[in-house]
């Protein structure tokens, strides 16, 4: 074979390892999300990063035992990769880990320990054929660099095309074709080696069957499948979620307590159909023939409130699902119903499969279905539109109380999407939320403050006579209304509380024993806390409270988020042991993450080097550490920042990483090729220059994207999908293309200068990109977005001071003498 | 927890084996245990359940102590987590579900105020612990559990351990029990969106109905619902600790 054959054929195979390395974490955090909560997506970001640091590591260590055997050993990788895609989900989905359990049961430790080396391999092989790549060409690290990024891009936008038509748990087995072509270009002319390696994961594939999702005994669709003739009626799938339809006789779902139903009289509850999605949180389709006599019981949770206050309105629905909230407005005489739904699943679910069942509610003449992420949507409606808008209670009661939320973005509960929902409704309006309460009090006292200063910087003088909030045991419904309520409206809503037994928490002029009646509180908190935010002790409220009850913003989305730190030692005092009762799961899933990352980083990149490179540089060695540590956790940060920054743009999580991805990975990989050719023709001072260029132009860039992106997002909201992704990634190349310039640049100066301190560079850079990823998501919970990329601006300024030291004087002066330092 | 599912041999093995490395051979009745875990019931009721440094919260009833001190738990636990059985936290026991806290137990019990003429319906069979626990108390329980492997074990366990006066049913408890109705307590531990309407018409005018309302694996608060003589219903919402959300910095 050609030289020039065998360079394309291992520059294409790098190319697809690439690809599937990406596509690989995506399909995990799928899977993760499925199995427990979707809060472990950041842990397979640092699983992932954990794998190429190792791997970094091993290759920098080995480096003279590999010469000569690169392009075998690199082939092995390429074949163990193909076999571990299936081999690694296969193992980990045998590992019974339970999220709920790791505070009670030490072997869960064990179990998210094993999860996290598993799961760790498949990356740590395509780091290595990576590596060995470079190892190959040394004269091209730009170029395999590009290639490596290209590839990861694509397979970050090819990852989510999959997801469509593939479930999760197909994915790898999906990905080893790609990861078998790989191995066959890196054995091209070797025919044996094809055989043999062929069989291995063909036996593997045979061996291990189709290994579903094992599911979490404690998610919604586990609980359900146990139901007395329970049967998967249907299953839909986007890369948004899993939706699986259960019926069963048992299933009975109603949107809070009905309080005082009187069951023989209005009959039983129609006969449902659970959505779970992504096995979790249950929308219900109700078995509809078009009449409306048998939703009487939805005039008797405390949702239905809002009907007491507008007559025949022209509601919008935020978060439709299978419909429950919009039978309730129908029976309630609503002149029209906009259903917005962000699941493409959902309706064609109701249009194909459950359209007889549903009685083709989608399809009425009264009820507009909308497809779209909820704000995005309203963003486009003209102002004083919607005489009702309701968030329909988006989660299930266990979920909601167990905190698995605690790391969402929810955009939908900020106070800009509160300023928006004001906006879109008529002068007599009103906007209705309904959230499942929980012990101590946090969500609807957070939804309160919400309203407060929602109202507040909407120009209302006075909130108090726009705001009302009842109570049943499990539910709470705020109502802010676009005009001060009525005489007649502040009767109504007393009546309402006093037929139905819901108890009264907040209305104008309302007293301490009028709002603790029917679900007796020890203390009445929730009409104490009311008060105060009504009064100049608000933010006392806000310092004092054991919870965080401080308004979400777009910001720091995070309105599930409660936990304090400084609460936690009055929670262990109060609590029997039990303190977790207090502390949301998604939240002790982050830190205990993060704990990971910090010790896997320690054991597996920082020990080894320290242990068995020969370390007789202290000084430079420090210089080398600073640069790339400072840069790892710089592009996690800014990384991390604009998925989530763009999630509220591009409506879907799974279309933001996708979308962020790719084009960080690709404009940054051209950012190093450019960066490349400049470099073989300048010297080093030149490659200071260029680094300490980019760093200034990020940094305006970031200042710029922080004042201009949310604006740019409200004006752009009604573009259709395909314009708003491509926008995001013209947006996002120029910042890409410079991030991706001071790391080749200072590994091609490290390697230069001391040659040793490559590994330490690679190491220190990827275990500080399996502890930034979390990190940053910290961050941005308790600071927000705009402080996590002032500290991504932070890093960088230090990396542009650690680069003085890169290249000390003895080296400049090789360099001269050399006459150039390009390799 | 598949071996939970094995069978009442492989499942009451390492309990008898505990037994026998206690107290030697055991001799007679076959339901004799050893001092360790009779000591291990006392020491959970002394120190988790009706300890005074518990204030308020300390249970005090007599027949609700005297029944904690004498159900065996360890037998309602799953072998693996033998060791842990009077341990003051919920185990889980396989399909979801848990069995309660021993202090939950307790004070559940204590909040429904029944006695020995009592009939009283469990929705939410799960091991049977506090139907055991109930049992002791009250004439009769009739206690319903949806899912089936946990409703076959929890008869064959109670049926075993001699409770003949609880009655398992495996099926819906969103009906209630109606040929049984109406009862003088009834605890509903299956998390539900609502409060089954025909559960409130079987509970008698008087009578109190005990939810714990939580995420699995916790109580974040005890509903207690009272149906007063003429109809009306009042809840209230307990916390199994003390803990006031407020705080001033003085």
């Amino acid at each position: 074979m050609t030289p020039g054959r065998e360079r394309l054929a291992l520059h294409l195979a790098i190319l697809l390892v690439s690809a599937v390395g990406i596509a690989y974490e995506i399909a995990l955090m799928r899977v993760l999300s499925v199995a427990q909560w979707h809060h472990f997506a950041y842990m397979i970001i640092s699983v992932a990063m954990l794998g190429f640091a190792a791997s970094g590591t091993a290759v920098a260590l080995l480096r003279d035992r590999l010469e000569g055997k690169e392009r075998p050993l690199l082939a092995a990788g390429a074949l163990l990769l193909t076999a571990s895609l299936v081999a690694c989900y296969a193992l980990s989905q045998r590992v019974p880990f339970e999220t709920f359990r790791l505070a009670t049961e030490p072997a869960q430790l064990r179990y998210l320990l094993a999860l996290y080396l598993i799961l760790a391999v498949p990356f740590f092989l395509v780091s290595w054929c990576i590596m060995l790549g470079f190892l190959l060409e040394p004269r091209r690290i730009g170029r395999i660099y590009f290639l490596n990024m290209l590839g990861s891009g694509l397979g970050a936008a090819g990852i989510v095309a999959l997801l469509f038509r593939v479930d999760p748990a197909d994915v790898p087995y999906v990905l080893t074709l790609p990861a078998a072509l790989a191995f066959l270009l890196t054995a091209l002319g070797r025919p044996r080696l094809w055989l043999a390696g062929l069989a291995l994961p063909a036996g593997l594939l045979l061996l291990t069957g189709r290994q579903p999702i094992r599911l979490s005994e404690y998610k919604g669709l586990s609980y359900a499948l146990q139901l007395p003739g329970a049967r998967v009626v249907a299953e839909e799938r986007s890369p948004l979620a899993v939706v699986t339809a259960v019926a069963s006789r048992a299933i009975r779902e109603t949107p809070g307590q009905l309080s005082g139903y009187p069951m023989r009289e209005l009959g039983a509850l129609p006969e449902q159909v659970g959505l779970y999605f992504d096995g979790g949180a249950v929308s219900v389709v109700s078995r509809f023939d078009g009449s409306l006599e048998r939703f009487a019981f939805l005039d008797f949770v405390t949702g239905a409130l809002p009907y007491r206050l507008v007559e025949r309105p022209k509601v919008a629905v935020v978060g439709a699902g299978g419909g429950i909230e919009v039978l309730s407005a129908l029976r309630h005489g609503a002149e029209h119903v906009t259903a917005i739904e962000v699941d493409p699943s959902v309706f064609h679910l109701m249009r194909t499969e459950l359209r007889e069942f549903s009685g083709a509610l989608y399809e009425r003449g009264d009820v507009t279905p909308v497809h779209a992420e909820g704000r995005r949507f309203l963003e486009t409606q003209a102002d004083g539109t919607f005489d009702l808008i309701q968030v329909a209670l988006l989660d299930s009661f266990n979920a909601s109380a167990a905190g698995v939320h605690a790391l969402s973005e929810s955009y939908l509960y900020t106070t800009e999407a509160l300023e928006l929902y004001l906006r879109k409704l008529s002068p007599a309006g009103v906007l209705s939320i309904t959230r499942w309460l929980k012990t101590p009090p946090r969500d609807a006292i957070k939804l309160f403050a919400t309203m407060v200063e929602a109202a507040e910087r909407s120009g209302i003088n006075d909130p108090r006579r726009h705001l009302a909030f009842i109570r049943s045991w499990n539910t709470g419904t705020l109502i802010l209304s676009s005009s001060p309520l009525t005489e007649g409206q502040l009767a109504a809503v007393r009546s309402f509380g006093e037929e139905r037994g819901f108890d009264v928490s907040y209305l104008p002029g309302i007293g301490p024993e009028e709002a603790n009646r029917f679900t007796v509180l020890e203390q009445p908190l929730y009409y104490e806390a009311a008060q105060r935010l009504l009064s100049k002790e608000r933010s006392d409220l806000f310092r004092e409270y054991a919870f965080n009850v401080r308004p979400a913003t777009d910001d720091r989305p995070y309105f599930s988020r409660f936990f304090r730190w400084r609460s936690l030692p009055r929670f262990i005092a109060a609590s029997r042991g039990g303190w977790f009762n207090f502390v949301e799961w998604g939240y002790v899933a982050l830190v205990a993450t993060i704990t990971q990352a910090a010790l896997a980083g320690l054991f597996v990149v920082l020990l080894p080097l320290l242990i068995f490179s020969r370390g007789e540089q202290g000084a430079e060695r420090g210089g080398v550490m600073l640069y790339f540590a400072a840069l790892g956790f710089a592009y996690m940060f800014l990384e991390i920042a604009f998925i989530q920054r763009f999630m509220l743009f591009l409506a879907y999580p799974v279309y933001a990483v996708s979308v962020v991805l790719t084009a960080f990975l690709v404009f940054s990989g051209v950012g190093s090729y450019v960066a490349d050719r400049r470099l073989r023709a300048g010297q080093s001072a030149g490659a200071r220059r260029l680094v300490r260029g980019a760093v200034l132009l990020i940094a305006a860039l970031g200042v710029l994207y922080i004042l201009l992106l949310p604006p740019a997002f409200r004006a752009a909201a009604g573009w259709p999908d395909a314009a708003r992704v491509a926008s995001s990634l013209l947006l996002l190349a120029p910042l890409a293309f410079l991030m991706g310039i001071p790391f080749p640049v200072g590994l091609q100066l490290t390697s230069n200068a001391r040659p040793s301190l490559v590994p330490w560079a690679w190491g220190l850079n990827g275990a500080a990109s399996v502890l930034g990823a979390t990190l940053a998501t910290l961050t941005a919970i308790h600071i927000g977005f705009r402080a996590v990329v002032l500290f991504a601006l932070g890093f960088y300024a230090v990396a542009a001071l650690a680069l003085a030291r890169l290249t000390p004087a003895t080296t400049l002066a090789r360099e001269r003498a050399d006459g150039g330092y390009a390799p | 927890m598949q071996r939970f599912a094995e069978g009442p041999i492989s499942r009451l093995l390492p309990a008898a084996l505990g037994i026998l490395f206690v107290s030697g051979p055991v001799v007679a009745p076959p339901v004799q245990e050893g001092d360790a875990f009779r000591e291990a019931r006392e020491r959970m009721v002394r120190e988790q359940i009706a300890s005074p440094a518990l204030g308020e919260y300390a249970v005090e009833d007599g027949r609700v102590l005297g029944a904690m001190r004498t159900v065996p738990r360890h037998l309602f636990v799953p072998p693996d987590l033998l060791e842990l059985a009077y341990a003051d936290r919920p185990l889980p026991i396989g399909h979801g579900q848990t069995i309660s806290q021993p202090y939950i137990v307790a004070a559940m019990t204590e909040l429904l105020q029944v006695g020995p003429d009592d009939r009283v319906l469990e929705i939410g069979t799960g091991s049977g612990y506090q139907a055991a626990v109930l049992a002791e108390i009250v004439g009769k329980v009739l206690t319903i559990e949806i899912v089936e492997p946990l409703a076959e074990d929890a008869r064959e366990r109670l049926r075993r351990l001699g409770y003949d006066n609880v009655e398992v049913r495996r099926g819906d408890g969103y009906y209630g029990w109606e040929e049984k109705a109406p009862f003088q307590g009834i605890i509903v531990t299956a998390a539900a969106s609502h409060i089954p309407p025909p559960l409130l018409e079987q509970l008698q005018p008087g009578a109190r109905m005990v939810i714990p309302v939580g995420p699995p694996l916790q109580v974040q608060m005890l509903m207690l619902i009272e149906k007063h003589l003429d109809g009306r219903i009042v809840q209230r919402s307990l916390m199994p600790v003390r803990f006031v959300p407020f705080t001033r910095n003085e």
